[in-house]
């Protein structure tokens, strides 16, 4: 029996971990390859010297991008953004989510496909843009902290979660006379680790990149980085939107290839610590006890 | 008591010094402030200690809010402030009234400054000073006005064109090529040396090419074709429009680059357009010999080549069935423009006074290009001399001072003298300059646009994409041999019929 | 009196989550549907400058004029070719990678993984099809290198070939995302009580068995709501990807709807035009997520609402 049992294991162990180190190695390749093409000379590059080790070693490329005029108050106010805004966001979204995921709930039904039919359809960039500017948002901060708010996707994935939490904690507290703002915070939340994290994550990773609100909602000292680099990358690109308009400048690939380390590796080094609220949910003893 | 007096006594003379020194202050004039936008290249960033920009504001005791907006989405905004009319600044640089801007302008967006003579003394002594009356007339809409202040120059240049080997030119012993069949017998040799290469190659997609060679042919097609309509072409004899996309012309062009393809001369690439990197590795490792692209470029291909002796040259243009001809090019350039709401500010008159002064007056048109003397340049002897830090840059003098001082920038240069610009370039590309000229006639004016309505630029619309997309299909097609020029042109010309290019001419014709 | 009285007494019961969903709720309303009145325009002639909700009605001019055009129906089918391949590729591979990277029992290595497995989803597009393009260049590209060099073939020009064009974006895709997709199942396993696993344990299944049996069924919920919504978003594909992907030779297989009304409508400044084809995916949209969300309620039991 047990032989047998860890052979098979054994075969899909490896299975397992050949997959894994194939991920690792199509993932990581280019990205260590475009690490080493943004330390390198641009001599180098040309004469395709540069693979996975930078040759010619020098920093100019990412020199250039700190001495980019505003570069930092650019990361300073996309640092801003994110933070202030996913805070925002996760504490409308879990509001909003809480009383959805209980199906029994009157009214929930139709707020839940109100919620559903508005990602189909979008007034169109005028009238969005109409609306914030009757508000009184734009060319302040706060058109990009409010409305965006509630994303409908992140909305339902964590409706979903909290649908998930066994009913009987829920019972079992409302028998111990707990009210429904007690069982939010004291039961819900601290068991949607894994789910806060990942919205939290996905609505982080949303407002890091976001450039388009920045460019039509705020005014050039408000600007997020984002928008002066994609700017480098893309405004000098020869294909896409953008063709055209950079004919006549080219901006060595080293830059671009800082570019994407410097915009990408913060957010990318947010999830190994939001690791730690991807652990198994301890649901023993409050519903058997 | 005594004392109860003294303080009070000090008491109201501070309350009188201050209310009369508030008075004293509303007195003074507070300097005129106005918002502009400004289109942002990452080669060259907006930088507001850049010398133009601090002094351009001393001159003329103005303060401007600089709202610095990347060139990519430069467009998307201007577009937005103008449609929705809330948040538009009160200067717009760098745009002109062609399409959507046209039915914005008549439509009350924008405000038509041709109504204000008055106000632009300078931009009008320009324009008498170029002879560019007849080309700033053009610039008029369907309602008879103008509503932009453009950017002038009085002789286009030559920035860009063919550049060869001139190191295998010689080596090979080959004539400098004159016309296109000098072209196609120079890249046969340089690929009989190097069988795996690819001579010609291109930048950015073939757009650059055609643009630059089809009008030796008499043709202007695709998507920077001269006339926008990426399928019509100019007629400059019978001054009128013609389907050039079906033109005998435009048949023998794409004759002789299919030759040029079928027999490995042209680099297979050409389809996608490829990244600057690449274009600069072909040309820097002998992949390709030879390509069409623009001056400035070829210093950062030399300095990044190991090949001993490697040099490139830039031609002028060379002469096909229709004569030697390049690219068209306006002498008015993406200029000013004033959204609507800024008419309705008290001191209007102030502001369009004072951005007239900034950039269209003698002395100003001089800070954009030359930067300022005793610091950026000096006179010797009637010449202008530049800084030693400019003349030694590794990019030469007008990138050196373009990134440091913001000179010869296009969004804020409106007045371009071709001699003024021709100091700040070496001299190889003042001859090659000079050489352009003398062959006359090489540049020619960019055809007029139609004065459309909206329900006319609509129609228009809606018969340009879907004739372009066949002509890119059909001409990727002829070019690669996909298709073949003599049994399937008549499937095409066909084709672009059925799509309404007969009606699609009609429309431009009838509203010159 | 009694209804008022039932419906007093049910809002008393439930008070505090009515209170909690009220401001969200309205903030939703204003945010998301406010603006919908925009698409009023499908209906109207936009004139540049003259008010965002256009000046006449023209009724369903514009939708005659897409519904006639050849370009747009050829344009439709792609999509949704393009889509549903993209569907039954990409949909089970980050759950299956999901499920074996939980299965990783060394852990410094499975957070490695984890970590590097979603970074491809933040570079930019752009750059992406930029390195793609330098792989597959028929003359420099490492891809047909190989082919020439080791198996003696002719280079292929892959990204301007038709036949290509389909995988090329589908397999960009599942490098771009998989890792990223991947999170949310992640976190669904995770919420698995561990005593599930101790009790199949103990009825003798096997950790293969275990995931059979224990994982999926438990993560069944979360796959379905992921489906339901990807599949009503089966008319809406990366926009960008296929622009950078478009050449006139394969553009009779990648020529979308987003980049048709990108050319057609707004580089033209049709916005009307663009608001029409907007209005009608919206309720293609609409209409899959509603069937789908059916079907799934009749065979498994869960839904989006």
């Amino acid at each position: 029996m047990k032989s047998y049992r860890d052979r098979s294991t054994i075969l899909f162990q490896i299975l397992v971990y050949t997959v894994m180190i194939f991920t690792l190695m199509v993932t990581l390749i280019p990205l260590i390859s475009m690490a080493a093409l943004s330390l390198s000379s641009s001599k180098a590059i040309v004469n395709n010297e540069v693979f996975l080790w930078p040759k010619g070693l020098t920093f100019e490329a990412y020199r250039q991008i700190f001495t980019y005029p505003n570069f930092f108050r650019a990361y300073g106010n996309t640092i801003f953004y994110t933070f202030f805004g996913t805070a925002i966001s996760l504490l409308v979204m879990i509001f909003f989510a809480f009383p959805l995921s209980k199906p029994a709930l009157k009214g929930t039904k139709f707020v839940l496909k109100l919620v559903v039919f508005s990602m189909f359809f979008s007034g169109g960039l005028i009238p969005n843009y109409l609306l914030i500017s009757n508000l009184g948002l734009t060319n302040t901060r706060w058109a990009i902290l409010l409305p965006f708010a509630i994303n409908q996707f992140n909305l339902i994935l964590l409706i979903n979660f909290f649908k998930s939490i066994p009913i009987d904690l829920e019972e079992a507290a409302i028998i111990d006379g707990v009210n429904y703002a007690g069982i939010l915070t004291r039961i819900v939340l601290p068991l949607s680790g894994a789910a806060l994290a990942t919205v939290g994550l996905y609505t982080a990773v949303f407002f890091w990149n976001d450039w388009f609100n920045g460019l039509i909602y705020l005014k050039s000292s408000q600007f997020p980085v984002m928008l002066f680099l994609r700017n480098i990358v893309t405004g000098t690109s020869m294909v896409g939107e953008a063709a055209g308009v950079g004919d006549k400048s080219a901006i060595a690939i080293s830059i671009k290839s800082a570019v994407i380390v410097t915009s990408t590796l913060p957010i990318i080094l947010l999830y190994p610590f939001l690791q730690r609220y991807f652990v198994k949910g301890v649901m023993i003893g409050a519903v058997k006890g | 008591m005594k004392k109860v007096l003294g303080i009070t006594l000090v008491l109201v003379t501070c309350v009188l010094l201050g209310v009369s020194a508030q008075g004293a202050k509303e007195q003074v004039v507070k300097p005129l402030e106005f918002s502009v936008f400004y289109s942002d290249n990452a080669t060259l960033p907006f930088k507001d200690t850049w010398l133009t920009v601090t002094e351009i504001q001393k001159r003329t005791g103005v303060k401007v809010n600089w709202e610095i907006i990347p060139i990519a989405d430069y467009k998307t905004k201007v577009s937005l402030a103008l449609n929705t009319g809330t948040n538009a600044p009160d200067v717009i640089l760098y745009q002109s009234t062609k399409g959507e801007n046209a039915a914005l302008a008549l439509n009350g967006a924008i405000v038509p400054i041709s109504d204000y003579p008055e106000w632009t003394p300078h931009f009008n002594a320009r324009v008498k000073e170029f002879g560019l009356e007849n080309d700033v007339d053009l610039l008029k809409l369907k309602d008879g006005k103008r509503y932009y202040m453009p950017a002038l120059f009085d002789v286009p240049f030559y920035d860009g064109g063919l550049i060869l080997r001139e190191d295998l030119l010689k080596k090979y012993n080959l004539p400098v090529p004159k016309t296109f069949d000098d072209l196609y017998a120079v890249l046969k040799e340089f690929k009989r040396h190097a069988p795996d290469s690819y001579p010609l190659t291109i930048l950015a997609g073939p757009r650059v090419l055609y643009r630059m060679t089809m009008p030796s042919w008499g043709v202007s097609l695709g998507k920077n074709g001269a006339s926008g309509t990426n399928t019509l072409s100019w007629d400059y004899d019978k001054k009128q429009y013609f389907a050039g996309a079906i033109s005998e012309q435009y048949k023998s062009y794409i004759t002789f680059f299919h030759k040029l393809y079928a027999e490995g001369l042209l680099d297979p690439e050409m389809a996608e357009p490829i990244d600057g990197d690449r274009w600069t590795q072909k040309l820097a490792t002998g992949k390709a010999m030879a390509s069409y692209a623009y001056y400035d470029q070829i210093g950062g291909v030399e300095a990044n080549s190991n090949i001993p002796g490697f040099k490139l040259q830039m031609y002028p243009a060379l002469a096909g069935p229709a004569g030697a001809h390049h690219q068209e090019k306006s002498r008015t350039g993406g200029g000013v423009m004033f959204p609507i709401k800024t008419s309705r500010r008290a001191d209007f008159e102030q502001v369009v006074r004072a951005v007239d002064e900034m950039f269209f007056s003698e002395e100003n048109a001089k800070l954009w290009c030359l930067g300022v003397e005793g610091i950026t340049y000096t006179v010797k002897n009637g010449k202008v001399v530049f800084a030693d830090e400019f003349v030694n840059a590794k990019e030469g003098i007008y990138k050196s001072m373009q990134v440091k001082h913001g000179t010869g920038s296009d969004v804020t240069q409106m007045v371009w003298v071709n001699a003024r610009e021709m100091t700040k370039y070496d001299d190889n590309y003042a001859r090659i300059n000079a050489e352009v000229e003398a062959m006359g006639d090489v540049i020619r004016y960019i055809p007029p646009t139609p004065k459309f309505d909206d329900k006319q630029a609509e129609e228009a619309g809606s018969l340009q994409t879907p004739l372009h997309d066949a002509w890119e299909r059909w001409n990727s097609a002829f070019l690669t041999g996909a298709k073949s020029i003599d049994r399937d042109w008549n499937a095409y010309v066909q084709e672009m019929k059925n799509l309404g290019i007969d009606r699609f001419l009609e429309l431009y014709n009838s509203n010159l | 009196m009694k209804k008022q009285e039932k419906a007093k007494a049910y809002l008393f019961r439930y008070w505090q989550l009515y209170a909690m969903l009220i401001i969200p709720f309205l903030y939703f309303l204003l945010f998301k549907y406010v603006p919908l009145f925009g698409n009023v325009l499908a209906f109207r002639r936009y004139r540049p400058g003259m008010g965002p909700f256009g000046t006449e009605w023209v009724g369903l001019h514009y939708f005659q004029r897409f519904w006639g055009d050849p370009a747009f129906w050829r344009a439709f089918r792609n999509t949704l070719v393009l889509s549903l391949l993209n569907l039954v590729v990409n949909f089970p591979i980050p759950i299956v990678f999901a499920i074996l990277l939980n299965e990783v029992r060394w852990l410094p290595f499975k957070k490695a993984v984890q970590t590097v497995s979603y970074m491809p989803r933040f570079i930019s597009t752009v750059v992406v099809i930029a390195i793609l393009g330098e792989l597959l260049s028929p003359s420099t590209g490492i891809v047909n290198i190989i082919r020439m060099n080791v198996f003696g073939q002719k280079a292929i020009y892959f990204i301007n070939e038709a036949k290509y064009f389909r995988w090329i974006y589908i397999l960009v895709d599942t490098w771009q995302y998989t890792g990223w997709t991947a999170i949310i199942y992640l976190a669904a396993i995770t919420a698995i009580p561990a005593d599930l696993y101790e009790a199949a344990t103990i009825d003798g299944a096997t950790r293969i068995q275990q995931i059979f049996y224990v994982t999926i069924p438990s993560i069944m919920p979360t796959i379905m709501v992921m489906l339901i919504l990807n599949v009503g978003r089966l008319l809406s594909l990366g926009f960008e990807k296929v622009l950078l992907l478009y050449t006139p030779d394969n553009s009779m297989v990648s020529d979308i709807i987003d980049t048709l009304v990108y050319r057609t409508g707004l580089a033209n400044q049709n916005y009307s035009y663009a608001t029409a084809i907007g209005l009608f995916s919206g309720i293609i949209g609409v209409i899959l997520v509603s069937s789908s969300n059916f079907l799934s309620r009749k065979i498994t039991g869960e839904g989006v609402y």
